[in-house]
């Protein structure tokens, strides 16, 4: 049986849900557990254990079915303003107006990819939702995407249910994090993917709807539904859409694909389970060491995920800063390791009881650690991710993450579209 | 209007809950801590409880490699091999 407060009671169901096992029971306690003394805790403990006893001696009613899809297609308001109201009624809408995903415009979607409508891209968590590659195009019609579009939404999909991506945690964890989708390689410039200035903001139709595309697909076959299975307790606007290219002709360095191990001319997604991007401003410094001071301090913060749980936070350096960065020959990985080296947080600016934690979380960084012991923001410096986007102007963006997660980059594999049209 | 279903099904398949001991009496009760703050507070003083009041025989306490992931399989053989029932935690 599983024991929760009743905050996260959705989450619990759809849990045991996924897991086939509706009837198993599920008893609460007034939210919080974390954050309060052991005394409230025990007395909590005490008020539900005759519930606890029952439920472990008594077998439940077995009557609950799994909940099921409706099947492959259903009827829907004909009218447009009604089928707004009917969506978000179903529970499948982000808030925004969504193109009906009639059958005529689901076909069109898949005429963006040679794959099988039923082919099936990913099992995606918390609900174990099939996403087939008709049920992702559904989705990708409703965020306003084109075919065109489609091959690099089949690989973000792809790419969140890699294991190491840890997707059960960033659909359902109470962090601000969402999949950060970013394109390298040719299909940037023939989608038109902006790479340039505003790049984490409005403005481009196709960053737009590939973001909004894997969120929808996420929420709607992935079962996390806003307050209920996704509890984040403030999320970010990003989850509506989070998607960007690297700024590959801006950048001094490699792409982050070819560092990654593929070639130039090949097209690729990258997510990451990203927080929002964070300004970091610096208008005066002309060496690669002082970018980098400025950098590590923004990035040097007791209350981030990353300084306790590792993961890889992602610094999109603006064009400006990444020339600066790179003067005097500096490569990305002298960056990222200075950037990491100087990354650091004297264990005595973090609260007793956080230290207190986070040695059970990661001993080796908290743990009985010497006077004058420090953190960093990544376990290693390899860890530090830098991509180079943005227009003119002296500022770069950090974009933390959930930490027990690792991004993970696919191939945009679609032959008739790579081939180009 | 007819439109295609963009929730598609559920890979779930339905499993039968294992019948439940008529009491706690002589069992071992397995606790599998979520390792969230105060989750093993809650779950032992639940254990000792009903050890108190159901007459259980045990209770043993298992972990997971952290809060955001899974128990392994190993652990989970092992609570099924040495262990009546179980509880585990979910929430903050």
């Amino acid at each position: 049986m599983v024991l929760g407060t009743d905050e996260f009671i959705p989450l619990a169901q759809a849990q045991v849900s996924a897991r086939g096992l509706p009837s198993l029971p599920v008893v609460t306690v007034p939210h919080p557990i974390g954050g309060i003394p052991a005394s409230l805790v025990a007395a909590k403990a005490e008020a539900i254990v005759e519930r606890v006893l029952r439920a472990l001696t008594e077998n439940p009613d077995a009557s609950r079915a799994a909940a099921g899809g409706a099947g492959p297609s259903m009827e829907a308001p004909g009218d447009i303003e009604e089928f707004q109201t009917w969506l978000m009624e179903q529970g499948w809408g982000d808030g925004l107006p969504a193109i009906p995903p009639t059958r005529e415009r689901v076909a069109r979607m898949l005429s963006g990819t040679r794959r099988r409508p039923d082919d099936i891209a990913a099992i995606l968590v918390p609900r174990l939702g099939r996403a087939s590659v008709e049920a992702i195009a559904a989705n990708a019609v409703m965020a306003g995407a084109r075919p065109e579009h489609f091959p690099v939404i089949l690989a973000a999909v792809e790419a969140v249910a890699d294991p190491a991506f840890n997707l059960q945690a960033i659909q359902t964890t109470t962090h601000p994090c969402s999949p950060l989708v970013i394109v390298n390689g040719p299909i940037t410039q023939r989608l038109g993917i902006h790479a340039g200035g505003n790049v984490l903001g409005q403005g481009a139709r196709a960053n737009a709807v590939i973001g909004r595309a894997l969120r929808l697909t996420l929420q709607n076959v992935g079962g996390a539904r806003p307050g209920k299975e996704d509890r984040a307790t403030h999320g970010h606007p990003g989850k509506y859409s989070y998607c960007m290219a690297e700024n590959e002709t801006a950048s001094p360095w490699e792409p982050l694909s070819v560092e990654r191990g593929f070639a130039a001319g090949e097209s690729t997604v990258t997510v990451c389970g990203s927080e929002a991007p964070h300004n970091i401003n610096d208008h005066a410094s002309t060496t690669p060491a002082n970018i980098v001071t400025t950098v590590a301090s923004v990035m040097a913060t007791v209350g981030s995920n990353n300084i306790y749980l590792g993961g890889e936070p992602l610094v999109v350096l603006g064009p400006e800063h990444a020339a600066t960065a790179a003067s005097s020959g500096w490569s990305k990985d002298d960056f990222r390791c200075q950037v990491w080296e100087q990354s650091a947080v004297p264990l005595a600016s973090f609260a007793q009881e956080n230290i207190a934690r986070f040695a059970t979380i990661f001993p080796g960084g908290f743990k009985d650690r010497p006077p004058g012991a420090v953190a960093r923001i990544a376990r290693d410096w390899r860890d530090i991710m830098v991509v180079v986007a943005g227009g003119a102007g002296k500022h770069s963006a950090l974009i933390p993450t959930f930490g027990a997660t690792r991004s993970v980059t696919r191939r945009i594999t679609d032959e008739q579209n790579e081939g180009g049209r | 209007m007819h439109i295609v279903d963009p929730a598609s099904s559920s890979a779930a398949a339905a499993k039968t809950l294992a019948p439940r001991p008529v009491s706690l009496q002589g069992v071992t009760i397995a606790l599998l801590d979520n390792s969230k703050p105060n989750a093993s507070v809650l779950l032992e003083r639940v254990g000792e409880l009903l050890t108190a009041r159901g007459g259980a025989r045990a209770v043993r306490v298992w972990g997971k490699p952290g809060s955001s992931i899974g128990a392994s399989v190993a652990v989970l053989e092992e609570i099924a091999a040495v262990a009546r029932v179980a509880l585990t935690a979910s929430a903050d």
